[in-house]
């Protein structure tokens, strides 16, 4: 690892810890009851003492977000090519979709539990319908914003709109789709987790609805750093692809 | 190739009608270049894409090789001042790409792999690229990618070949060594060449009759034929005959340009 990576782990590591280490010291000094807010250490102890049910909750978010995450992007990719190809469905589609993103999802909730009922389902569709967004309006701008120069190029050789698709449009999109897949993991992960919170009976949301509940802070709070956690990484995870896949696109 | 009363309007999104092309008729032999000089917003853009069947004319008609076009002519080169070149690909690949369409649509012009990756060695080699075909567009310098644009416009060894300010955005210097490298490779391939630009001097230099055009609406207002023999030097261009052409046709465009403004 370069001096430059260790940098740029180390110094908020240090940072977090020395919250931690704050958060710590100021429970005791101000008197504060650890059932309104438990110092870092209770809230490990409670993490540990409880990892058999995170784990499982926590799979089922990650399964949740996962499969939310994968329609969006099969979906959020159709929906973007169909708009950045063509000026008529961009015209008929485009202010309709900003419309419907402007909706809160979590007012769409209700609904889905009406229909599917308790469970992972309507997880599954928040999830969805909070991640199919960015990767489309991604797609679409990579595609409406090729070169028209590059166009006429192309067109002259006797190109048909076909092959100018597949041979500049799909690679030059590439870079702004892997781009919205980490905006869209973190919004499918958001959308699972807020249906578990009032319609489920799995996932951490639900684990920390019920901790709450229970006035069982610390585990609530344990909770929440697992969530963290896990959101972190799934950012990362495809932060790190993106770089992997469309280098061409940041080298400069 | 020959325009006859060309001319063409464009429809803007408020519906306002543009008048950009005019009554223009020209002919262009076989194996010359022409250029095209004038104000900016007189129509040579739209005149280039007329001639390659990009825009389909609102009058007249655009004659090439005997036929009249229609649609997107299938077989012609262009470069562009800004060169377009895709990033993912390397250079070689970029030249590669018009015979990539040429062999999907089945062009039995279409060279076979070894003699397309020869083809395009030659050229890199001819702008003085050799060596640079395995790197990335992004690690050139402007007037490199340049080159590459144009090698990409002649790979497939169009007849005809459109050139719209291809090196406008060059430094002075190393525009010189472009104009004399394009004379290098139209002497090598006997292509038609239409240029549209804003530099005189590179009128001058490259074409065998230069078209002066007027704005509003866009036409074509003088006619300059260029005798000096080819291949030219840059010291005939900048000699007595070359200068007072070249201040001849500015005079020509600068005072519509002045009793406009
Ligand atoms: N797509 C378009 N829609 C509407 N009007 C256009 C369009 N393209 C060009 N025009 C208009 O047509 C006229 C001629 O444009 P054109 O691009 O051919 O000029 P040009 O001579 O190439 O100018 P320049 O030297 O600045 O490149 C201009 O008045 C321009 O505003
Ligand atoms: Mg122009």
């Amino acid at each position: 690892m370069s001096r430059a990576n260790v940098r740029r782990l180390a110094l908020p590591l240090l940072v977090f810890v020395g919250l931690l280490l704050v958060w710590e010291a100021a429970v005791p000094a101000l008197r504060i009851q650890p059932i309104i807010l438990p110092p870092p250490s209770g809230v490990a102890t409670a993490i540990v003492e409880t990892a058999g049910p995170i784990a499982f909750h926590a799979r089922h978010t990650l399964v949740t977000t996962l499969i939310g995450f994968g329609a969006a992007v099969g979906l959020g990719l159709l929906l973007g090519f169909a708009i950045g190809a063509s000026v008529t469905v961009n015209d008929a589609l485009y202010p309709l979709l900003v419309g419907f993103n402007s909706i809160p999802k979590a007012a769409v909730v209700p609904l889905l539990v009406m229909w599917f009922g308790i469970g992972a389902v309507p997880a599954v569709l928040t999830a969805f319908l909070l991640a199919f967004f960015p990767v489309a309006v991604n797609v679409a701008v990579g595609l409406a914003t090729l070169e028209s120069e590059l166009r006429d190029v192309l067109r002259a050789l006797g190109a048909s709109r076909w092959q100018i698709f597949r041979k500049v449009g799909v690679p030059r999109t590439m870079p702004l789709f892997f781009a919205s897949l980490k905006v869209a993991v973190s919004s499918a992960f958001v959308g699972s987790v807020i249906s578990e919170t009032v319609a489920s009976n799995a996932g951490i949301g639900y684990l920390m609805a019920v901790a709450a509940s229970d006035f069982n802070t610390r585990l609530a709070f344990g909770g929440l750093f697992v969530l963290a956690a896990m959101g972190v990484l799934l950012y990362g995870v495809f932060a790190i692809v993106e770089r992997r896949v469309t280098g061409w696109a940041y080298a400069e | 190739m020959s325009l006859r009363d060309v001319g063409f309007e464009y429809v803007t999104s408020d519906r306002r009608v543009i008048r950009a092309l005019e009554g223009v008729s020209i002919d262009i032999p076989r194996g010359t270049t022409v250029a095209f000089v004038g104000p900016s917003g007189c129509g040579k853009s739209t005149l280039l894409k007329l001639i390659a069947g990009l825009l389909t004319t609102t009058r007249g008609s655009v004659v090439v090789d005997g036929r009249a076009v229609v649609g997107p002519l299938k077989h012609v080169g262009m470069a562009f001042q800004n060169p377009v070149l895709l990033p993912w690909r390397t250079v070689l690949d970029n030249l590669l790409l018009p015979l990539e369409i040429m062999r999907e649509n089945g062009d039995p012009r279409t060279p076979n792999r070894v003699a397309g990756r020869d083809r395009a060695l030659a050229l890199l080699r001819t702008v003085g690229l050799d060596g640079a075909e395995h790197r990335q567009p992004r690690e050139l310098s402007g007037g490199m990618r340049q080159r590459v644009s144009l090698c990409r416009a002649l790979i497939h060894e169009p007849a005809l070949l459109l050139l719209d300010e291809p090196f406008a955005a060059l430094d002075a210097f190393t525009r010189e060594e472009m104009w004399e490298l394009h004379q290098a490779l139209g002497l090598d391939r006997a292509f038609t060449g239409v240029l549209v630009t804003h530099d005189l001097r590179e009128a001058v230099f490259l074409a065998e009759t230069i078209y002066v055009m007027a704005t509003d609406p866009g036409r074509i207002a003088h006619v300059h034929p260029v005798t000096f023999p080819v291949p030219r030097t840059l010291g005939e261009l900048y000699g007595p005959a070359g200068t007072e052409l070249i201040r001849q046709m500015r005079d020509e465009i600068r005072p519509r340009r002045e009793a406009s403004a």
